[in-house]
């Protein structure tokens, strides 16, 4: 992994300036923008609202891949599906500079368009999820869009583990393999948790590779904290691929903070602004 | 002869693509089998199977890539199984996204329950920004479809099965806000109301029996649509009856009623009870009380109907 410097400047930063501790040549330049992130979304944690706080750090690092590889190429286009973890989805356009307005002071409070749930109103949102499963046949409508434009364009949607419970998902990768939408990415946050508890004891999804390979999509495992990995995962054209893209990415809940760190306590949380300060000093 | 509506759809759609390149044909296997939009341009056209959630939310995917999707299912399955994703997709998001849902009504006859929908208006009425239409005949279906590829605009589309009526004349590009079928109609009458295929056809029944009432027909249903249909009618009479092939909860005569407060208005509907038996459509319309004794039923405060036509059951208020 390079060691870069922080990049000064960067969104978020100013809002949640890093300690002083932290070291300042350890991190890739998206590793440093997915901890500005992180900072922000404990900061949402924060208002009056409170915020999906497991859930957002859980997908922090594939939309902090994910946006970078579409935040140029207007051809490609990132859904977060989970739309609970909007918060996470916020603070990662923010910092990847696609959305100008800093959510934060924002969040959930009346007047604004930063719902715990995103609509479309948010500059970089792409469809407005929260009931779950609707992120991932929007992606594969836009896919295929770019394969009737012979352009070279993805469609990436972000799911959460819980999430392939609904019906829809298998319904959509069911005709995404049928009319073999290449470009379509469908990513995986298996972070373990749901709403009510753990995905393992509510509605167990054993085999989900080869679940996926059943399908008729290609399939990787991967960590899904390795947010240079992730972005690698997002580079290649896949115009001429006849198979869809699975990625299973393994994540913790709450990731980054270890007081909250795979505890499925961690899906809804609301603190207090001492509380966010403390962990906005230990968050990684 | 003229084409049932949803014959009426493919053979307008496939026209219309010959000079528009981003219109697609979208079909979940109630429609595929000999769609001419299939032979003609089959690289625009997509068969995704029994997934009618995943094809609507997948042509908003495809609208805000630059394409201008037609889907089509049955009623049922798009306006009540799909329904969230109109709501997303076409409501919320606003992709303009046109949805062509013949079966309407009870006009599966036989099908059964689960291929009725007497529930569409009331849902996609509700969903803010979509234009939606219950076009009667072929050419109106084919203005209808003209209208939502040129604006681009969200439309939810409502038709039979294969009944082909002849649609009402008008002037100009699209269906006006109110046709009005009013030619020896006296004034100071109660006004016919309709809406849809069986709703126009029972009010043209009656109008042969009776000229001097005058008609209404509405094509457009949504909100926007129908507060300018009331300030019209509004204009012209104080007494209507409103016929339509859908259950009283949510419907056009209801919207009305909220419309023209102070005037009078009365619903001849499909009322609240289940459909549970075979036959034609007709046969189903007649089990559930919507026929044209049913009209002259709800006409007899008013009107004095022809001594050959035996009042019906159906009118709800």
């Amino acid at each position: 992994m390079t060691a870069v410097t922080i990049e000064a400047g960067l969104p978020g930063l100013a809002l949640a300036p890093f300690p002083a501790t932290t070291p300042a040549t350890v991190a890739s330049p998206l590793r440093q923008r997915a901890l500005a992130a992180r900072r922000m979304v404990i900061d949402m944690a924060a208002t009056p609202t409170g915020c999906h706080l497991g859930g957002s750090l859980s997908v922090m690092d594939i939309l902090i891949a994910a946006l970078d590889r579409t935040a140029t190429d207007p051809d490609s286009e990132v859904v977060l599906s989970k739309g609970h973890a909007a918060a996470g989805l916020y603070a990662a356009l923010y910092v990847t500079g696609i959305l100008e307005e800093d959510p934060v002071p924002h969040y959930g409070g009346a007047t604004h368009h930063f719902t715990g749930h995103p609509g479309p109103s948010v500059e970089g949102v792409r469809f407005p999820t929260g009931s779950l499963g609707h992120g991932a046949p929007y992606a594969l409508g836009w896919a295929l869009s770019r394969r009737l434009a012979g352009t070279p364009g993805l469609g990436i949607a972000v799911l959460g583990d819980g999430e392939l419970q609904e019906g829809l998902v298998w319904e959509t990768c069911q005709v995404a393999a049928a009319q073999r939408v290449g470009n379509l990415i469908v990513v995986v946050d298996r972070n373990g948790g749901q709403n009510d508890g753990l995905v393992a004891d509510i509605s167990p999804e054993p085999r989900l590779a080869e679940r996926f390979d059943a399908f008729g999509f290609e399939v990787r495992q991967v960590d899904g904290h390795d947010v240079d990995a992730l972005r690698d995962l997002f580079e290649p054209d896949r115009s001429d691929r006849e198979r869809p893209l699975a990625v299973i990415a393994d994540t913790v809940k709450g990731k980054g903070l270890r007081p909250v760190e795979g505890k499925a306590a961690s899906h809804y949380v609301t603190i207090d602004a001492r509380r966010a300060a403390a962990w906005k000093e230990i968050v990684r | 002869m003229t084409l049932p509506g949803r014959t009426a759809y493919r053979d307008e759609l496939t026209s219309l693509a010959a000079d528009n390149p981003r219109i697609l044909c979208l079909e979940a296997d109630l429609g595929g089998r000999g769609h001419p939009f299939a032979a003609a341009y089959p690289d625009r056209f997509f068969n995704v199977g029994i997934a009618e959630g995943t094809m609507i939310d997948m042509a908003a995917g495809l609208a805000e890539g630059g394409y201008q999707p037609f889907v089509s299912t049955f009623a049922p399955f798009a306006a009540l199984r799909a329904a969230e994703s109109l709501k997303l997709a076409l409501g919320y998001l606003g992709a303009g996204v046109t949805v062509v849902a013949p079966y309407a009504g009870v006009s599966g006859g036989w099908f059964g329950t689960t291929h009725h929908c007497l529930e569409d208006f009331a849902v996609l009425r509700a969903v803010p920004g979509v234009t939606v239409a219950a076009p009667h005949g072929e050419e109106e279906m084919r203005a209808v479809i003209r209208r939502a590829a040129r604006t681009g605009e969200p439309h939810y589309i409502r038709t039979g099965r294969n009944a082909a009526p002849v649609s009402l004349p008008w002037e100009g590009t699209d269906p006006p806000v109110v046709n009005w079928d009013d030619a020896g109609a006296g004034a100071g009458r109660i006004c016919l109301v309709s809406v849809g295929e069986v709703g126009t056809e029972l009010c043209l029944a009656v109008r042969r029996a009776r000229p001097d009432l005058p008609h209404a027909h509405l094509c457009f249903v949504d909100q926007p649509h129908l507060e300018r249909a009331a300030a019209e009618l509004a204009e012209r009479f104080d007494r209507f009856i409103v016929v339509e092939e859908h259950r009283p909860a949510g419907s056009v005569g209801s919207a009305l009623a909220l419309l023209l407060p102070g005037r009078e208005v009365r619903s001849v509907n499909a009322g609240d009870r289940w459909p549970v038996h075979g036959g034609s459509h007709e046969q189903v319309l007649d089990e559930l009380g919507l026929n044209e004794g049913a009209l002259w039923k709800a006409l007899t405060s008013y009107e004095v109907p022809p001594g050959a036509t035996s009042a019906g059951e159906g009118e709800q208020t």
